[in-house]
């Protein structure tokens, strides 16, 4: 692919329009603040740029990155700016609406905290310093003429996807290395695992909306598990059907899921798997449910759980075991699912696998979850992340086997418990450079930072690691110019990367713009005809088409799933004396895993449980707080083996009386005015320990001691109250009166 | 001895005291101000000084300083304007309810209670315009002529409240200088320098004749049948302010009454202890005597127990009745963290004044100056206790929120104490504070009943007959 | 004599209109169903309303002090007392109960007669319009808002909470407010002009659809239905329709009482445009 013949510039504002024109504002004075100097200009009304007609919002599609679900985007875009963010209909993922952390993705782009010039550690210190002279130390340490090749070189990335996965591991074959770490710290890979296992397919398509019930295990899908904003719709349609499903959650501590749930079920962490266990046993045995789809060892395996076993072992009365199997049997066809808490543990694998196996026994495979396909064009398939990479990062750079690292969109040193001592080991790799928009932990600590342009400025394409049964290949175009002129686009890096290692390859190629372009048109059928010829014009029609939805739909052939089960025993956590109480370092939806701590309309939207803003709690059941003697907002010493926290503690009895849970993502130390020093950061003191088949950590797995800190912490909360007061504020009635009243319309 | 006290206590005032003893005593009292009357003037100016301050930080800041937040939009800018609003209610008592009853032995005090019911009405505007928060723009509550055509919105009871003060203002300044006036003409004729310039001004030409006293009674007594009904109105209209919202616990029909009495309470209290400090510091002891003090006494004793009742009817109607905020409030009150406040208030406002039911009490100013302010003090938590519980429990439970005031509003509550003292100090030093024409008048009444008891009981003596018919009735007129 | 006639053509207008519901006049009644067996309490609504209408980020210390300036806040109960259950027993086993709660645009509003400069009023459309340049900041409308939605600047905000380029996110539409006014839920009402500016402009009449609210646009859901009421064939009036919520009356009278909708605190006669639909659990 030649050239391209638009400037870039020119092609946002002639081209990207999705076409729907709003507000026509009649006294909003005509003039827009340039990024530059902050200096007012005005537009002259005869003749204005081109789209940029002042009180006229224009709305260009793109792609949300604020997490690795990959929802489309638009944003409204006035006076050259970027106002505010909607989700794209046209995209079947997110079919038009978004989560809070879409919507505070402006606050990522607009905020004064980001990086505007190259830094260069001089002395010890971070100092600015040019692009050419950070490019030129690259060009010295990891250019052709370094020596460096092999597996001495790795990337460090979060979640990648689309042509930056492409480009990224061109880079990757140029060095010589295969070393690319993909470390997300709240992940499916454990669920993607087993469904290989079990079904043949790493991601299968779920359809909460089919299901006549849901039976989660800690499963957190309106929140934080692997597509929510697409489950949400699921699940809207799933309560307003003809038959409104049920939602059984059986989690540690109360997820937003959990939250929403008909029943339920406070768990001991690390038994979920033995909960299913022990339902598959009340199906088989009680409900007389044909157990003939299971192989005999796992028939055997289920016969020891019987209901007694189970209830002693997960301390979920027996009774509501046989509550919940009945339900399952009756409202079939059901659909269980199993997330974080159940996978986090060691034997987290085995737990999601009996959870699995309850699908197959209930014969929801096929029915709930359906078979996907493979993505068409596996070099853009998702690279999801994981805690394995983390786990073997802190291996390879602990040995010293690093010479030179790159990372990007991912923050290991916040996310790495103390016991891995990853500062350390990251300090002792001799050159790394941070392709970054923000001062976070890791980025404080490399050699040369480079300020990347925001995910709103810059050109890409996604692919989300869950898709249903439309495959779709997500755009990501600038919906405004770069705020700071010194930023570049990181695909424009990787170009350069790679022509810095490979030269000659990438010389017809202007910027990543050009690349994605031609890329695109090198697949046939997608900017050209079926049968063009390789030097045949793009169809640029076709390439608008595409930036106005945002998306790009592949097509995808469904295969089948091959089912095949054979589960292991799981081995119950041992009860233990030194540190009693399991900590849950819960994921939510707002701070995720920390990387929206900078993010003031996050910080000081109110955590959707405890209602707690700007600062970091711990849940705990009046129970455990009556024992240690704490009201809420006590300072409470949450000491693990591996590291002690003091936070203040929030009483409520959505949690397992043993576990005390710290939402994850604050507790930065660096990261900008809105997140400094605000709140702990319960990854710390997670103990070592990973799922023995996957390699994951095994977030839930850690032991701790609870004890008063003596004296009252600091819990800003929005509402004085949990309690309605005997108002009629919050209504409720029972599923039996609505379906008597709504049931058939 | 111990007759003779009796005989003596008996009489409001002696009948054996000369007019230019009475003009001199009161001319005195206004001279030669001594050194604690300017470390009084002195303290004023500093709390003053405090209230300024904290509104010029509240003007360039915002309301969020005072600790106003979203349940407590108001607080104790709110409650110190009730208070000080019926602080004001004292003057027109005494002088104009009493007038019209003839009580004679108000004579004495009216004058410095209606002073005071000027200025407190002075202090009680300030609140109602600082608590705005935007206070530069506090004329649009004013209906007037403007060229866009807005006018302020008629129904808020707020618009009501600017209407009657200003009004109530106008009316009680008017009346307390109309009664002022020959007293003016007194002190013209005594004085030199400036003040003769300023009383020949004030005084109007006022020289005592015939034609000049009877327009004066016919203007006062208008001024004082006009002015009841006012000040009724105004202390209503205040408690429309709580009444006509939809709150619990200020949706009482009852407030309107209950503010009124809860303001004569407040105000009789006031001039007790304002009664006792001028007495000491003036040496008005005979004019300021015991019985009056006693009087005023029963007076507020009498007034404090109708506000007892109100305040019983409204618990009453509010536990009988089925409105579950309004009793949550209520029950807050006894027993959340308020109910100090709410307790110690019913302590001084319904318990307290039993004291007054004693006559040693009613008759030792140092025992009623500490009762008094504790009477005052329960008042003014009477209003912090009508606004504040009910914004923290309203209808809403998830908005429910204790609060306590800022500095901001600490400063400015403290300062307009300041600007209250600093304004009744000037006075007391300008303008006479005892009403010379008026007691020279009870001294007059008061020989003439002498004289004719002594008729009448010669007149026993000769005929033997017994039961006679008490001469009170008094002529008018001086 | 026209003064007269005036004001006895206003009075038999405004008696007719009472028999009507009140609300024959308006051009539109825009109106909202929040159902809150769909809400699941995700907190997006009330981001999406931060970047739409320029709400201030107050901070740490501000929100403590309970001056927090979220229009749409979610609120969360854990007791469920309709179905008996006043106290929560040992577990959460009903999950918890989430109520979105903007400004219900009442429409026997008491946050309207007491404003002392009629800067809250009803609009044509049946808003409760707020004057931000009208408002002197008395606090009177808030004090006597049983639903606490209002909210009051009581600092300067933007001083502090837009430190540029954050500045550059807001709406130009609609205002930044400072110290000393009032401000709340406004339904979108930038949203609304445009729409009707558009609709006005294309000769016809706004249709359902043509706009949604921020919080209706991005809730996950769609548990928030906005419309206007006075179009039959609009979403919002079919479901207050189906669920036989009625503006003018203080207890709605239900073929079946069983139906979802209610209005929050209706026996104040308030007259809220927004209806709930009752949270649903399988118990």
């Amino acid at each position: 692919m030649s050239k391209s013949e638009f400037d870039r510039r020119d092609f946002l504002k002639v081209m990207g329009v999705s076409g729907v024109a709003a507000t026509v504002a009649g006294c909003d004075m005509p003039s827009y603040i340039t990024s530059e100097e902050g200096a007012e200009e005005v537009i002259p009304y005869l003749s204005p740029e081109e789209y940029v007609i002042p009180g006229v919002g224009v709305w260009y599609a793109s792609t949300c990155l604020q997490c690795p679900a990959g929802c489309g985007i638009r944003g409204r875009v006035r006076e050259g700016r970027v106002l505010k963010l909607e989700g794209n209909p046209t995209m079947s993922l997110n079919s038009g609406k978004l989560c809070q952390m879409g919507q505070s993705a402006l606050q990522s782009h607009y905020n004064p905290d980001r990086l505007t010039t190259p830094l260069m550690r001089k002395d010890g210190a971070l100092a600015e310093a040019t692009w050419e002279d950070a490019l030129a130390l690259m060009e010295e340490k990891t250019g052709p003429s370094s020596g460096i090749s092999g597996h001495r070189f790795a990337w460090y990335t979060g979640s990648v996807s689309g042509h930056q996965n492409v480009l990224l591991k061109a880079h990757l074959e140029a060095m010589g290395s295969s070393n690319h770490f993909v470390h997300e710290v709240i992940n499916t890979r454990v669920w993607q695992a087993v469904c290989k296992e079990m079904l043949g397919q790493s991601m299968p398509t779920l359809r909460i909306d089919k299901a006549g019930l849901v039976l989660s295990f800690g499963a957190d899908f309106l929140g934080t598990w692997m597509s929510p904003i697409q489950f949400s719709a699921q699940y809207a349609a799933f309560r307003s059907g003809d038959e409104r499903g049920m939602l059984i959650q059986a989690e540690p501590s109360m997820s937003l899921t959990g939250a929403n749930a008909d029943l339920w079920v406070a768990v001991r962490p690390g038994t979920e798997g033995i909960m299913a266990l022990g339902l598959a046993n009340v199906l088989i045995h009680k409900e007389r449910m044909d157990a003939s789809v299971l192989p005999p060892e796992t028939q055997e395996l289920i016969a020891r759980y019987n209901v007694s076993i189970t209830s002693r072992i997960t301390g979920i009365a027996g009774d509501r075991l046989i509550r919940i199997a009945r339900h399952l049997k009756n409202r079939s066809p059901s659909l269980v699912l199993a997330g974080g808490p159940a996978a986090g543990h060691t034997t987290g694998f085995e737990a999601v696998q009996a959870a699995m196996m309850l699908n197959i026994l209930l014969g929801n495979v096929g029915e709930t979850i359906e078979a996907n396909a493979d993505f068409a064009f596996p070099q853009l398939a998702a690279l999801g992340g994981g805690t394995t990479d983390l786990n073997r990062f802190a291996h390879a750079a602990g040995s010293g086997q690093l010479d030179a690292l790159f990372f990007d969109g991912s923050n290991p040193l916040f996310g790495a418990p103390d016991h891995m001592n990853l500062n350390e080991k990251f300090d002792a790799i001799p050159f790394k450079v941070a392709f970054s928009t923000f001062m976070d932990e890791t980025t404080a600590r490399a050699d040369v930072v480079l300020p990347i342009a925001s995910a709103i400025e810059d050109w890409g394409t996604h692919v989300a690691a869950y898709q249903n049964e439309q495959h779709e290949i997500a755009f990501q175009q600038p919906l405004m110019e770069p705020i700071h002129p010194l930023t570049r686009s990181f695909g424009d890096l990787l170009l350069a990367l790679n022509a810095m290692r490979s030269p000659g390859t990438y010389d017809e190629i202007d910027d990543y713009y050009g690349y994605l372009q031609s890329a695109l048109g090198a697949i046939p059928g997608v900017l050209k005809g079926e049968d063009a010829a390789e030097d045949d014009p793009l169809d640029i029609q076709l390439w608008n088409q595409i930036l106005q939805d945002g998306r790009l739909e592949v097509p995808a052939e469904t295969s089948l799933f091959t089912t095949s089960v054979s589960i292991k025993d799981i081995t119950s956590p041992p009860t233990d004396e030194a540190f009693p109480y399991y900590l849950v370092p819960t994921p939510r939806s707002s701070l995720y895993d920390g990387r929206h701590a900078n993010l003031p309309w996050l910080q000081e939207a109110p955590d959707q449980i405890s209602k707690v803003v700007w600062t970091s709690w711990a849940e705990i059941h009046p129970v455990t707080a009556s024992k240690l003697g704490l009201e809420e907002g006590d300072l409470i010493r949450i000491t693990s083996a591996s590291g002690v926290l003091e936070v203040p503690v929030y009483i409520f009895k959505g949690i397992h009386t043993d576990v005390v849970c710290v939402p994850m993502g604050q507790g930065h130390t660096e990261y900008g005015r809105y997140a400094k020093g605000r709140g702990v950061n319960p990854l710390k003191i997670l103990d070592p320990g990973e799922d023995t088949r996957t390699g994951e950590l095994a977030l839930y797995g850690t032991r701790v001691g609870l004890a008063a800190a003596g004296r009252a912490g600091r819990m800003v909360k929005m509402g004085n109250t949990e309690s309605q007061h005997g108002r009629k504020i919050v209504a409720t009635i029972t599923a039996e009166q609505q379906r008597r009243n709504e049931g058939e319309s | 001895m111990a007759e003779e006290t009796t005989t003596i206590a008996a009489k409001d005032i002696d009948e054996k005291i000369a007019w230019a003893k009475i003009n001199s005593d009161v001319l005195r009292s206004m001279e030669n101000p001594r050194m604690g009357y300017w470390l009084a003037i002195g303290v004023s100016i500093a709390m003053l000084m405090v209230g300024i301050y904290s509104e010029v930080y509240q003007y360039n800041t915002g309301m969020g300083p005072a600790n106003l937040n979203n349940p407590h939009m108001w607080d104790l800018y709110i409650s110190t304007f009730v208070f000080w609003i019926g602080m004001s209610h004292s003057g027109t008592l005494l002088s104009a309810i009493l007038h019209l009853f003839h009580a004679d032995w108000r004579k004495p005090i009216y004058r410095f209670a209606e002073a005071m019911t000027t200025f407190s009405l002075m202090t009680a505007l300030i609140f109602p315009i600082i608590h705005l928060g935007r206070v530069w723009n506090m004329h649009w509550v004013i209906p007037y002529y403007s060229d866009r055509g807005i006018w302020p919105n008629f129904r808020s009871p707020l618009v009501w409240d600017a209407f009657a003060i200003t009004a109530y203002l106008t009316a009680s300044v008017l009346f307390l200088y109309i009664g002022m006036i020959p007293d003016l003409a007194i002190c013209r004729d005594n004085a030199v320098g400036w003040r003769r310039r300023l009383y020949t001004f004030m005084s109007i030409g006022w020289r005592g004749d015939d034609r000049q006293w009877r327009n004066f009674r016919k203007t006062y007594l208008l001024m004082a049948c006009f002015l009841i009904p006012l000040a009724v109105s105004v202390h209503s209209i205040v408690a429309a302010d709580f009444a006509m919202a939809i709150m619990p616990g200020w949706h009482v029909t009852s407030f309107p009454p209950y503010f009124v009495a809860g303001a004569l309470y407040s105000g009789c209290a006031a001039i007790i202890t304002l009664f006792v400090l001028l007495r000491y510091f003036f040496k008005f002891e005979q004019y300021m005597t015991l019985p009056i003090l006693e009087k005023t006494c029963k007076l507020t004793f009498a007034i404090a127990m109708v506000w007892s009742y109100l305040n019983l009817i409204e618990f009453a109607s509010v536990w009988y009745g089925h409105d579950i905020p309004a009793k949550e409030v209520l029950i807050a009150k006894f027993s959340g963290p308020y109910s100090p406040f709410f307790l110690g208030m019913l302590f001084c406002g319904s318990v307290l004044p039993f004291t007054l039911a004693f006559k040693k009490i009613r008759r030792s100013p140092w025992l009623l100056l500490p009762i008094s302010i504790f009477l005052n003090v329960g008042m003014w938590l009477e209003r912090y206790m009508i606004v504040a519980p009910t914004l923290s429990l309203s209808h809403h439970p998830w908005t429910w929120d204790v609060m306590w005031p800022g500095w901001v509003e600490w400063g400015i509550v403290f300062g307009s104490f300041g600007w209250f003292g600093l304004l009744f100090l000037i006075f007391v030093k300008v303008f006479p504070s005892v009403s010379m024409y008026e007691v020279k008048e009870m001294v007059y009444h008061r020989r003439r009943v002498i004289f004719e008891d002594a008729e009448l009981r010669a007149h026993e003596v000769k005929t033997g007959a017994s039961g006679a018919q008490p001469l009170t009735s008094t002529p008018e007129g001086s | 004599m026209s003064l007269v006639r005036n004001f006895i053509e206003d009075w038999s207008r405004y008696r007719r209109s009472i028999n009507e519901g009140g609300f024959h006049e308006y051009e539109h009644m825009w109106g909202m169903v929040i159902d809150l067996d769909k809400c699941t309490g995700c907190n997006a609504c009330s981001v999406a309303c931060y970047a739409e209408n320029n709400l201030a980020v107050v901070g740490e210390e501000k929100f403590e002090s309970g001056q927090g300036m979220h229009w749409l806040r979610v609120e969360r109960y854990w007791d469920e007392p309709n179905i008996g259950n006043e106290r929560v027993r040992d577990t959460q086993e009903h999950g918890g109960s989430f109520m979105p709660m903007m400004c219900q645009q009442c429409n026997s509003a008491t946050c309207e007669p007491v404003c002392p400069v009629a800067a809250a009023y009803h609009t044509p459309d049946g808003l409760n319009a707020q004057i931000y340049n009208r408002c002197v900041g008395s606090r009177y409308c808030a004090n006597n808002c049983p639903y606490r939605l209002r909210y009051f600047n009581f600092y300067s905000y933007y001083e502090d909470s837009w430190p540029s380029p954050l500045d550059m996110q807001l709406n130009p539409d609609i205002t930044v407010r400072d110290k000393g006014v009032m401000e709340k839920c406004t339904f979108c009402v930038q949203r609304i002009r445009s729409a009707k500016n558009t609709a006005k402009m294309e000769n016809r009449e706004v249709a359902d659809g043509d706009f949604q609210t921020a919080c209706q646009q991005t809730c996950p859901t769609t548990a928030i239905v906005f419309g206007d009421l006075l179009d039959h064939d609009s979403e919002v009036h079919k479901l207050w329709h189906k669920f036989q919520t009625k503006l003018g009356t203080t207890k709605q009278k239900k073929d079946n009482p069983e139906l979802r909708g209610y209005r929050l605190y209706e026996q104040l006669n308030t007259e809220p445009s927004v209806t709930y639909l009752e949270r649903v659990r399988d118990v």
